[in-house]
């Protein structure tokens, strides 16, 4: 409990950096709204108006507090593009985004733990080579390339033309998967390759412990050392993976797939609101994301218990 | 086991929920599987509805449609002409040019509400029109269409100094009976009647702007042809207005040309009553690939051409047509651009600009006329435009009726020999030439296009490292730099607001430089006289002269590099009956598209 406690305190800290360093460089850095938001042949008293209107003639530690203000009531304001509710943009992007990533995000780390344990049992065969020489081609073709290799391929007459090329018209889990599948197939022949490599080294290291050394001087079966021991074995760094790497799936690992396949995600909005200085988005978008990194660190730190008894000691 | 079975039900509950909260009420869910449906593309997205924030071509496609405006452009008259859409009639104005008297139709109406009382739209008015006019003035709408009409109408500027209330009455702006409105302009403004064809003109109810505030921007109530389903990032569904006015279309009326427009089946429609289709479902696609792929996967009945398949589906250029077995199913429009693509040299910067010193200051205008001619229009057309824009010089575009066909191409030929002897005769060489300094938004094809200039460049002797790139992140950025005068070169392009030369010719007039739109901070006393005498003026070949004399000075001065109008290559669906358009139509065009019945392909 007390580390619980701690790691919730740690958080606090955590959050308070990450906001801090990201607004000030959208203050410092980030684009200017005012110019996009001015008419043409606008006066210098309209600008600095719009200028007024953005809090731009605040001074930054006052900018500053509002923005924790925000976050602890999260009253978020409103998108200074659209006008927009904060929370109803987010409560209409993320259940899409989520929606998006999850089968992908499952898959990959699915096959890649599957093809990982394989390549580390065939450890220098044949097996391995294949895996390796896989993993290393998906990593190596951009995730752009196979975005629009897939639309042609499933979705467009020159293919298979099984599935539709964009949007995200869902109304139940038919048309749901007619839209989601393209995306995730892209998805995991991306992530795959990553992920294999990466589980594929953790396997290979498990494996020659000597723990498994003396479960096969016992005549253990291959199969339940591979579950028991190296499996159960991996999961610390396994669930770590996983659990860190949500808050990044769904904000930003999004973004290629929502632009290429026309899905009103968040990670669109996000980089909408980057690219256009939106910072009522922006702040709480970074806001939330540092506390879903606390929520998932204290989270992380429950499972490690479940998982390893040494860890609760 | 029995808690394995809870952790499934609990994630099958999860996702169900998600999937719940994601339902965008596609079109088996909302419709008739027999509506008729219209599937547009556009490679660009409008961040806002709100028709005061209406600034892009974007914006205006789709604020035309789900508000009323009180003219419009008509559908197929060529060149373009105003029509009245809210209005009765165009417009009754004095003798003097400074009052404009117009009546609306008694039957238009707002769509269903709640910002109404009992949820019923009501009859739109002429207090709306004077409500919807004043908005723009309030600083809390942060109008981007204030522009049309600042100085304009007697009395707004005082209105908007004095708090901006709606409940003050604003002298030049009166509703004269529940339909007829009033405006008195401060002094004669012939374009006037075009700015009411702007999406920002569009009409508002106060109700609403209230009751939704900025969330208006997504939640637009209008009077238009349609009302708005959906809005978010990838696209937009607009779904019939029931209760639209009844107005039968009539070829006549729309300006319909046999000759030139015969191909096109339009005929089927005479008679009919806008809008034609139920339902409208726009795409928002920025990318190339996918907004192609789209379109020849079904997906989508039109879309504008990316420049990167013009090799593929275009069997010749001039004039543009289609290869055989497009032309099978789809059908091509080549549409000029109604505006055009140029770079500016910024006025104020001493170093290729204005200088104080007359030597100096004729160094640098032989240094800016040396550079615009060893500009080369035709590679740079050749290259990203696929050959296909027009060049012209100056800024009038083709598009402008005053547009001078028969002016010379000195201005636009490359001619390297001229340019170096303007170099060496002004005293330049590759030792003191000054550092250029070209800005641009930071793009792929903007960096492209400035290794072009770089090279063009290089050709009379300037070094390439004495031509630098100033890149900026995002549009806004760049804006920011060049109107506050920090960028020496600037590319940029401007898209008429409406088919009238001064539109163009603002663009260099003296007083309108930065933060105005005049960013070569041009400042020719004779060109400003000649802008203002013309500025009261109706359209006449005495006005027209006296443009194209504006022309010919900024020429003189080599202010800008200028310039190219792109041909757009619009395809669509040869299910689909209609003329599309990207220019002053724009947005009006929906109404009379005509999409068969059916559901989409997937």
């Amino acid at each position: 409990m007390r580390s619980v406690a701690s790691k919730l305190l740690n958080g606090v800290l955590l959050v308070l950096g990450v906001t801090f360093i990201s607004f000030l460089l959208m203050v410092w850095f980030g684009p200017d709204q005012t110019y996009t938001l001015i008419g043409k042949n606008a006066s210098p008293e309209q600008i600095e108006d719009v200028r007024r209107q953005l809090g731009y003639d605040q001074p930054f530690w006052q900018r500053y507090g509002e923005y924790l203000r925000e976050l602890a009531t999260l009253d978020l304001g409103a998108s200074n593009a659209s006008g927009e509710s904060v929370r109803a943009l987010l409560a209409r992007t993320v259940p899409v985004s989520l929606l998006l990533m999850i089968p992908g995000f499952l898959l990959g780390n699915l096959l890649g733990i599957a093809l990982g344990l394989t390549a580390a049992r065939h450890r220098g065969r044949w097996g391995d080579r294949v895996v390796t020489v896989l993993s290393v081609t998906a990593m190596s073709i951009s995730f752009l390339v196979v975005i629009i290799a897939f639309q042609v391929l499933l979705s467009t007459p020159y293919g298979l033309d099984l599935f539709p090329v964009r949007g995200w018209q869902v109304d139940g889990f038919v048309s749901y998967l007619q839209y989601v599948t393209v995306p995730t197939l892209a998805l995991v022949f991306v992530t795959v390759g990553y992920n294999t490599r990466f589980y594929r080294a953790l396997f290979v290291e498990e494996y020659g412990k000597d723990h498994i050394r003396t479960a096969r001087a016992f005549g253990a079966p291959e199969r339940l050392i591979l579950w028991k021991h190296v499996l159960k074995n991996s999961m610390v760094p396994i669930v770590t993976r996983i659990m860190f790497s949500i808050p990044l799936v769904v904000i930003s690992g999004s973004l290629l797939l929502e632009s290429y396949f026309g899905i009103p995600g968040i990670g669109q909005a996000t980089f909408e609101a980057i690219t256009s200085g939106d910072q009522p988005v922006l702040k709480a978008v970074v806001g939330l994301t540092a506390v879903a990194f606390v929520l998932i660190q204290t989270a992380t730190e429950l499972l490690y218990r479940l998982l390893d008894p040494r860890v609760a000691r | 086991m029995r808690r394995r079975h809870t952790i499934a039900l609990a994630l099958a509950a999860g996702f169900a929920l998600l999937l719940a909260a994601c339902d965008t009420g596609g079109p088996s869910g909302d419709q008739p599987s027999a509506a008729s449906v219209y599937r547009h593309a556009m490679d660009g997205a409008p961040r806002s509805l709100d028709p005061a924030q209406a600034s892009n071509v974007y914006a205006k496609m789709l604020t035309v449609s789900l508000f009323d405006t009180l003219y419009r452009y008509k559908y197929l008259a060529r060149p373009y002409q105003l029509t009245p859409n809210l209005a009765e009639a165009m417009p009754r104005v004095s003798a003097d040019g400074l009052i404009y008297t117009i009546r609306l139709r008694p039957d238009a109406r707002f769509i269903d509400d709640p910002a109404f009382p009992g949820g019923q739209g009501r009859a739109v008015t002429a207090q709306d029109f004077v409500y919807s006019m004043k908005r723009h003035f309030d600083p809390k709408t942060r109008s981007q269409g204030s522009w049309l009409w600042q100085d304009r109408i007697v009395g707004m500027a005082q209105w908007a100094e004095r708090g901006a209330d709606y409940d003050q009455e604003v002298p030049g702006l009166r509703a004269l009976d529940e339909h007829t409105v009033q405006v008195q302009l401060v002094s004669p403004f012939p374009q006037f009647t075009h700015t009411l064809a702007q999406g920002f003109a569009a009409i508002v109810p106060r109700e609403a702007v209230e009751k939704y505030g900025a969330e208006f921007a997504i939640r637009p109530v209008g009077s238009g042809p349609y009302r708005l389903q959906r809005f978010d990032s990838s696209g937009a569904v607009l779904a019939r207005n029931q209760g639209f006015r009844q107005q039968p279309f009539s070829l006549a009326d729309e300006g319909f040309d046999a000759a030139t427009q015969g191909h096109l089946g339009l005929e089927v429609l005479e008679g009919l009553v806008p809008p034609l289709t139920d339902r409208i479902e726009v795409s928002f696609i920025a990318e190339d690939a996918a907004r192609w792929n789209a379109f020849i996967a079904g997906e989508v009945d039109f879309i504008k051409a990316p420049v990167t398949q013009f090799d593929r589906i275009l069997s010749s250029r001039q004039p543009a047509a289609l290869t055989a077995e497009l032309a099978e199913h789809y059908q091509l429009a080549a549409n000029l651009e109604s505006g055009f693509v140029h770079t500016d040299f910024n006025m104020d910067d001493p170093r290729i600009g204005r200088h104080t010193d007359p030597v100096q200051n004729a160094r640098n205008a032989a240094l800016r006329c040396a550079i615009v001619k060893a500009f080369d229009w035709d590679r740079r057309n050749e290259v990203f435009y696929y050959g296909i824009g027009q060049v012209f010089p100056g800024i009038i575009p083709p598009v402008a009726e005053e547009f001078d066909p028969s002016n010379g191409d000195e201005w636009i030929r490359r001619d390297l020999k001229a340019a170096r002897k303007l170099l060496g005769d002004a005293g330049w060489h590759a030792g003191n030439l000054p550092e250029l300094e070209y800005g641009f938004p930071s793009s792929v094809t903007e960096r492209q296009m400035f290794e072009q200039f770089r090279s063009f460049m290089g050709e009379i002797g300037y070094p390439p490292e004495k031509i630098r790139p100033l890149t900026f992140a995002t549009y806004g950025d760049y804006a920011r730099a060049y109107l506050n005068r920090e960028v020496m070169l600037i590319t940029t392009g401007w898209t008429m607001d409406y088919p009238d030369a001064e539109n163009t010719m603002q663009l260099f007039y003296g007083p309108n430089a930065t933060p105005g739109s005049n960013s070569a901070n041009y400042d020719n006393p004779e060109y400003d006289r000649l802008y203002r005498a013309a500025a009261t003026m109706a359209p006449s070949p005495m006005r027209t002269s006296m443009y194209r004399s504006m022309n010919r000075l900024l020429l003189d001065d080599c202010a800008t590099i200028s310039g190219i109008s792109r041909t757009l290559i619009l395809l669509w669906d040869r299910n689909v009956t209609m003329l599309p358009d990207r220019s002053f139509v724009g947005g009006f065009y929906f109404p009379f598209v005509a999409a068969a019945e059916g559901e989409p392909r997937h």
